[in-house]
């Protein structure tokens, strides 16, 4: 379906997807998650077989001028038909044109999708304790983080793909612990707790306004964790900015390896717009650093490199 | 899953075999002439459909939707002579049925250019037109010498229009600084020259009038319009730089009325952009007075659709009845018009 254009003579650069695929897709399922909170299911297979943990996808409502460009949403899960992947998941919040017109959809809507994108998280970076810290709707990359990190689910190409441009996926490492720090505005908000409910998943939850879990915000789960002698070997982390920000000081103030997800507004998800850049540092001094694009070089980078 | 929704589910047309040809008598050297083929002064082109700077990254970006070969060209990303790291985010912003950006020229300066993309474009089997700026016309010169020592190159388009960089001059506004650029880049290389033309002027026709009697090969019209974009409540602009461009299909009767006035005034070829996103559009510039197309903004929502539209052109070309691009173009009529 993608065209994978030709041969080894075409070099590729780290994060470009060379076999992303553009396709108009089947919503098949539209669920409520939490308040304004809802799950879709797509069928698309080619996106399904390929996509790993923290890429993402752009979604657009075709047909229209307004809104007029995709917008970029993170793999919640894969599902299957007859043992083999058939589409995907994403979880999504309602804030702007594109999600509110989204949340009216229903099954057999036509919805334009392109994607894999971006890098991903690394498979599991720890034989450890790795620990999840979401807030918000950042929660969504964490569930197939969890299960492959939990050995439930293999994402992407298997190892012995032979597709020109396949990345295959290889998991050196399988956590001995996994833990998931959410945390929300407040209980209504809270999605998609029984989907988390796995075996060996541990989920710790806090809002700000203490409606369910600790009162809160999410960082004091982690700086809780560590200073009451559960450290985690390395911590992956997506949410709003501020907290993000929080979470790259609170690990290397512990020397503990994190990986941030960011969620920088994009207009193309591949690479060509050069719009949705971040600081991110090429050296040791305060100004060594360069605008990188979030859709191919990230949006998952290692906490150390980004400069806030 | 269903046919990708920026191919045609139709079988697709071979545009070769529309016209019939008859078995050569000598081996052919050029590739046979389709009704697709444009010439803009000196620039050859196999077909009308290019894609515009900045909106189709280096094209590395785009090699999974767009197979380069089958367009006419590709124009990448404005270079500068050095490094730029562009625009503080947020760079872009969607408005009603447009995009408005201020990116900023980001890009890692010339020597890099062409040492990290220029031999891949070059293999792209489609013109490489390179879109330069400089701050001095000095620097465009510079920058044509160099690049003239790369004959894969088929043509430069001089970017003296960009709303977002503030490059001491604005070449651009002024029909006599635009005829100096102009006329210092030709005689600084060989190839042909695009002049990237601001619709942010009183008449852009008197500007491509300037940039035609200097010696361009082709006006490019137009580059984006200025905007802004207000977050009233925190009484900030939107974007990172204050002031965008706007491009897409917003800016799309604005950017046909700039085609037609400089098609109707000056004696120029004509490439047209903005804010297309159909086979109509297409149309719809091509007979108002431009001789080829780019895509721009339309890349980042339906990526495969600049190679679909060289498809669909031929088709629309053959339901007119035209034998090549040419009859089309400029066929407009105004009420009063003979
Ligand atoms: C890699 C990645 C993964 C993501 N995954 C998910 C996910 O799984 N689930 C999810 O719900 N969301 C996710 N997001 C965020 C999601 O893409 C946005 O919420 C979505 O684009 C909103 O679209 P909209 O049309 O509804 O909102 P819009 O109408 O586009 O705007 C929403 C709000 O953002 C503001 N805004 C828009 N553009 C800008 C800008 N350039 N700068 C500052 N403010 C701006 C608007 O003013 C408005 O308040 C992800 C983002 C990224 C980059
Ligand atoms: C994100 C973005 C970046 C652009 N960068 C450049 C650039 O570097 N050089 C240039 O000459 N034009 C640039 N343009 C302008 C486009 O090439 C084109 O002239 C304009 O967007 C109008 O066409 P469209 O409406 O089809 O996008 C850019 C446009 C956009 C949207």
């Amino acid at each position: 379906m993608s065209q994978v254009i030709d041969d080894a003579s075409r070099v590729f650069l780290p994060g470009l997807v060379p076999d992303a695929l553009a396709a108009t897709v089947d919503v098949v399922e539209h669920e409520a998650m939490a308040r304004d909170t809802f799950r879709l299911r797509l069928r698309c297979p080619e996106l399904a077989r390929r996509i790993v943990p923290g890429q993402f996808f752009m979604v657009r409502a075709p047909g229209r001028d307004d809104p007029l460009l995709g917008r970029p949403f993170a793999l919640y899960d894969v599902y299957d038909e007859d043992g083999v992947p058939a589409g995907v998941d994403f979880g999504y919040i309602v804030v702007g044109k594109l999600t509110t017109l989204m949340s009216g959809w229903t099954a057999g809507e036509s919805v334009e999708v392109w994607g894999p994108l971006g890098n991903g998280f690394p498979p599991p970076p720890t034989d450890g304790h790795l620990m999840l810290v979401a807030g918000g709707i950042g929660q969504t990359p964490f569930l197939a983080v969890a299960r492959e990190a939990l050995g439930l689910r293999r994402y992407g190409e298997e190892p012995e793909a032979s597709a020109p441009g396949a990345v295959p996926r290889i998991i050196e490492h399988r956590p001995r612990r996994v833990t998931l720090c959410y945390g929300a505005r407040s209980r209504d908000y809270l999605a998609g707790l029984d989907d988390f409910r796995m075996e060996g998943l541990e989920v710790r939850l806090s809002t700000d306004d203490g409606t369910a879990g600790r009162h809160g915000f999410v960082t004091a789960l982690l700086v809780e964790a560590i200073e009451g002698g559960d450290r985690p070997d390395a911590v992956y982390c997506c949410g709003p900015e501020p907290m993000m920000h929080a979470v790259q000081q609170i690990c290397q103030k512990h020397a503990i390896p994190c990986w941030l997800s960011l969620e920088s507004p994009m207009a193309c998800g591949f690479g060509a717009c050069f719009s949705c850049v971040t600081r991110v540092r090429e050296g040791d001094g305060p100004d060594d650093w360069d605008y990188r694009r979030t859709c191919v070089e990230g949006p998952v980078f290692p906490a150390e490199k980004l400069v806030f | 899953m269903r046919a990708p929704f920026d191919t045609d589910t139709r079988p697709r047309k071979d545009s070769l075999r529309l016209t019939p040809r008859k078995v050569p008598q000598q081996p052919i050297v050029a590739p046979p002439v389709s009704r697709l083929a444009v010439q803009l002064g000196r620039l050859k082109l196999a077909n009308p459909v290019l894609v515009a700077s900045g909106t189709f990254g280096y094209a590395r970006e785009m090699q999974a939707f767009v197979r380069f070969e089958r367009l006419g060209g590709v124009i990448p990303k404005t270079v500068t002579p050095l490094p730029r790291k562009g625009n503080p985010p947020p760079r872009t912003v969607e408005t009603s049925a447009g995009l408005l950006n201020s990116i900023g020229l980001d890009n890692d300066g010339l020597e890099a250019f062409i040492e990290k993309h220029l031999g891949y474009l070059s293999g792209l089997g489609t013109a490489l037109i390179v879109n330069i700026a400089g701050r001095t016309i000095d620097e465009f010169r510079e920058m044509a010498v160099r690049l003239d020592e790369f004959p894969q190159i088929a043509a430069l388009e001089l970017n003296i229009s960009c709303p977002n960089v503030s490059c001491g001059v604005d070449f651009g506004i002024d029909p006599r600084l635009t005829a100096e650029v102009v006329s210092k880049v030709r005689s600084a290389c060989r190839f042909p020259v695009l002049a990237k033309l601001t619709p942010n002027v009183t008449s852009i026709a008197e500007i491509a009038r300037a940039a035609a009697d200097a010696g361009a090969d082709a006006v490019t019209l137009i580059n984006t319009f200025q905007g802004l974009a207000v977050d009233w409540r925190r009484r900030r602009p939107v974007l990172g730089a204050g002031f965008g461009g706007l491009s897409g299909p917003a800016i799309k009767p604005l950017a046909l009325r700039a085609v037609c006035q400089v098609a109707r005034s000056v004696n120029v070829p004509i490439v047209g952009v903005g804010g297309i996103a159909s086979i109509d559009d297409v149309m719809q510039f091509l007979v108002a007075g431009a001789s080829a197309v780019q895509i721009g903004t339309a890349n980042f929502y339906n990526p495969s659709l600049a190679e679909r539209l060289v498809d669909e052109l031929d088709a629309a070309l053959a339901g007119e009845g035209c034998a090549s691009v040419s009859e089309i173009v400029g066929t407009l009529q105004f009420p009063g018009d003979e």
